[in-house]
């Protein structure tokens, strides 16, 4: 029976039979019914956590000590000129009008005006900065799968010998170096050796991509040594189940037991730690990009602070939030194209 | 029958696959943790002997700026001649009281919900999950971030310098739930097996069974995650400062001693390098610690 279910992902040929456990619920309120659910399920858990982010970033703007306008202008500032910001900023109103007005912009895609530039709405300060620090994080991924995937099928592999050790010893170090220190590492080389430019950034991150590859390696020490590791102890469950063994018995080349049996199966649960991952990656890449000197979300947010332009902290908070919840939600659909068995257990 | 069993068992033939054996838990796991316990155990003494027994203090200007490692001073001289070494050290003492305070809050205030859940109505247990499925989806980094840039105007606080606490509470709001989750799941496994039905049969009460029979079980997953958390909480807290989060000058703290010393990096690259190796050997002692303890959670699986 598990020979059975668990063979047709890893063969990959043909769709499952009439006999699966994925006809049982066909029966009742057709075929997607299982999807459609678990689709609003998702849909209202998405709405659930982005409207705890709009709250939490809300209240932070009441809850600090004091008035937001009066920290902004500085202790020398006339109660005049106080007042007359904080009804710019709208906080002579009350609290669910002020919650209201924020809801309803944000539901326009407007995350408001900068209180430092008047004149700059947070979305044209945000989006650029955005972008870059999705460059850097997208280039790092890329970095992480290629290292990751290949220790990790090396380590999966192999059993316990030199080269499975070193690699692992070698995770083990890299996974606790904290990026910023691999940055700082990586630039010093840089420094000395002009293999990269030491920091930078020039225009799109399209146009930047030599400044981006350095800062991208040290953001990815967060994520590749997490693959490798998981992908070894997933491979070597995976060789341990029935379908494996019955492909050994069959008498199948090592290479096509590994190909088609082993890694398809092993490589699932990575889709799901990569989604789960970026939120990490994300606060990870604002940290690196000031050391390396990248108008990102990172220079942008200390700008941001020590200006006390509040709507520009909210917006990089809930941006991020939109980015990683919408990953997270990408993941679980990958698991429903790629892996048959999720879409009973989903419901 | 009996002279099967008695039968010499033939030695198993090398397949170039070794089938599951799982040789890799059993070979060195005490000698890794004993590294691991022996490098946190240095961390930690050196954290609180060296302030004490220098003989510059952290804010003295202790020789010429920019010297590099010497006898006199291990870790070299910042940009005006501090010690590194002694601020290196005294600033761990601030980071360790951080994590410790970070990963205690964490654990028990997320054990505790992660019992509620578990233990409770299925109502509860619904609210409660959905709450804490919504923290963790939270991209973590940027609203601790958020939320410590917005309280850094508290000052000090007891042993902890300014903008320390705020940091502590920023991350254990959004980090408590991540032992929800794991104690919920495991809190569920448990409360169907053998032992826990028989507590119930004997009419103890819901908490006599948390209390005696449940978390005494749940103790080794937890505290094998709170090891791991300790990592994640201070490469968080050390982040901090490079975006103005986090302990605030002149307080030391390893992210900030880090951050100060990227101005003069290519010429006195130890102001960085050297609080970067103590953070990185923190890691692996604290990495090899909980790799020995997840291995016996997982009964020797891995």
């Amino acid at each position: 029976m598990s020979l059975a279910t668990m063979s047709v992902g890893a063969e990959g040929s043909s769709a499952p039979t009439g006999g699966d456990p994925a006809g049982a619920p066909r029966a009742r309120g057709g075929r997607h019914a299982g999807l459609v659910r678990a689709l609003a399920k998702r849909l209202g858990q998405t709405a659930l956590v982005l409207f705890g982010v709009v709250v939490i970033t809300f209240g932070l703007l009441h809850a600090i000590p004091g008035d937001p306008a009066r920290l902004i202008l500085g202790k020398l500032a006339t109660p005049d000129k106080v007042a007359t910001l904080r009804h710019e900023m709208g906080l002579d109103q009350p609290l669910t009008t002020q919650f209201a007005t924020l809801v309803k912009g944000l539901l326009h895609g407007d995350l408001g005006t900068s209180l430092v530039s008047r004149t700059q709405s947070v979305n044209e300060l945000v989006a650029p900065a955005f972008a870059n620090s999705l460059g850097v994080v997208a280039v790092a991924l890329v970095i992480s799968l290629a290292v990751g995937l290949t220790v990790g099928i090396v380590t999966g592999i192999r059993r316990n010998d030199g080269l499975d050790r070193g690699l692992q010893a070698l995770m083990v170090i890299l996974l606790s170096t904290p990026p910023f220190m691999f940055g700082m590492v990586l630039l010093l080389v840089a420094l000395k050796t002009k293999i990269a430019p030491a920091g930078g950034w020039n225009g799109t991150p399209l146009q930047s991509l030599e400044y981006i590859w350095l800062p991208a390696t040290a953001l990815s020490v967060a994520l590749a040594p997490v693959i490798a590791r998981s992908l070894r102890q997933s491979i070597r469950e995976t060789f341990a189940q029935d379908f494996v063994e019955a492909a050994i018995a069959r008498g199948l080349p090592r290479r096509r037991v590994v190909l088609r049996h082993v890694l398809p199966n092993s490589l699932l649960p990575i889709i799901g730690l990569i989604g789960y991952s970026l939120g990490g990656l994300i606060g990870g890449a604002a940290v690196v990009e000031v050391v390396f000197n990248i108008p990102g979300i990172g220079s942008r947010m200390m700008a941001a602070v020590g200006s006390r332009d509040f709507p520009v902290v909210q917006g990089i908070a809930l941006v991020s939030a939109v980015t990683v919840i919408a990953f997270n939600a990408l993941a679980d659909a990958a698991y429903w194209i790629v892996d048959p068995r999720t879409r009973t257990a989903a419901s | 029958m009996t002279t099967t069993t008695l039968a010499p068992t033939p030695a198993p033939r090398r397949h170039w696959l070794r089938l599951p054996h799982w040789r890799f838990a059993g070979r060195h796991p005490n000698g890794a943790l004993a590294l691991g316990l022996g490098l946190l155990g240095l961390i930690v003494l050196l954290t609180i002997v060296v302030p004490m027994l220098s003989p510059h203090s952290a804010t003295d200007i202790a020789g010429t700026p920019l010297s590099p490692p010497s006898l006199a001073h291990p870790f070299g001289t910042d940009t005006v001649g501090r010690d590194v070494f002694v601020r290196t050290w005294l600033g761990g003492r601030n980071d360790l009281l951080m994590v410790i305070l970070v990963v205690l809050a964490s654990s028990t205030i997320g054990t505790l919900v992660g019992v509620v859940a578990a233990m409770g109505s299925p109502l509860t247990d619904s609210v409660l999950m959905r709450l804490t499925d919504a923290i963790i989806s939270f991209p973590g980094m940027i609203i601790v971030m958020a939320i410590a840039l917005v309280f850094s105007d508290m000052g000090e606080v007891g042993p902890f310098p300014r903008g320390a606490l705020p940091a502590v509470i920023a991350i254990v709001v959004i980090n408590w739930a991540s032992y929800t989750r794991l104690v919920r799941g495991e809190a569920l496994s448990m409360r169907s097996r053998d032992f826990v039905t028989a507590a119930t049969l004997l009419g103890y009460s819901k908490s006599r069974i948390v209390t005696r029979h449940l978390l005494p079980n749940l103790a080794t997953t937890v505290v094998a995650y709170m090891v791991v958390d300790a990592i994640v909480a201070v490469v968080t807290i050390a982040g901090m400062p490079f975006i103005g989060a986090g302990i605030q000058p002149p307080a030391p703290e390893w992210g900030s001693l880090m951050l100060a010393g990227t101005t003069v990096l290519y010429t006195a690259w130890w102001v960085t390098v050297m609080p970067g190796l103590v953070v990185t050997v923190y890691g692996i002692a604290l990495s090899l610690i909980a790799d020995s303890l997840l291995a016996q959670v997982d009964g020797g699986a891995r």
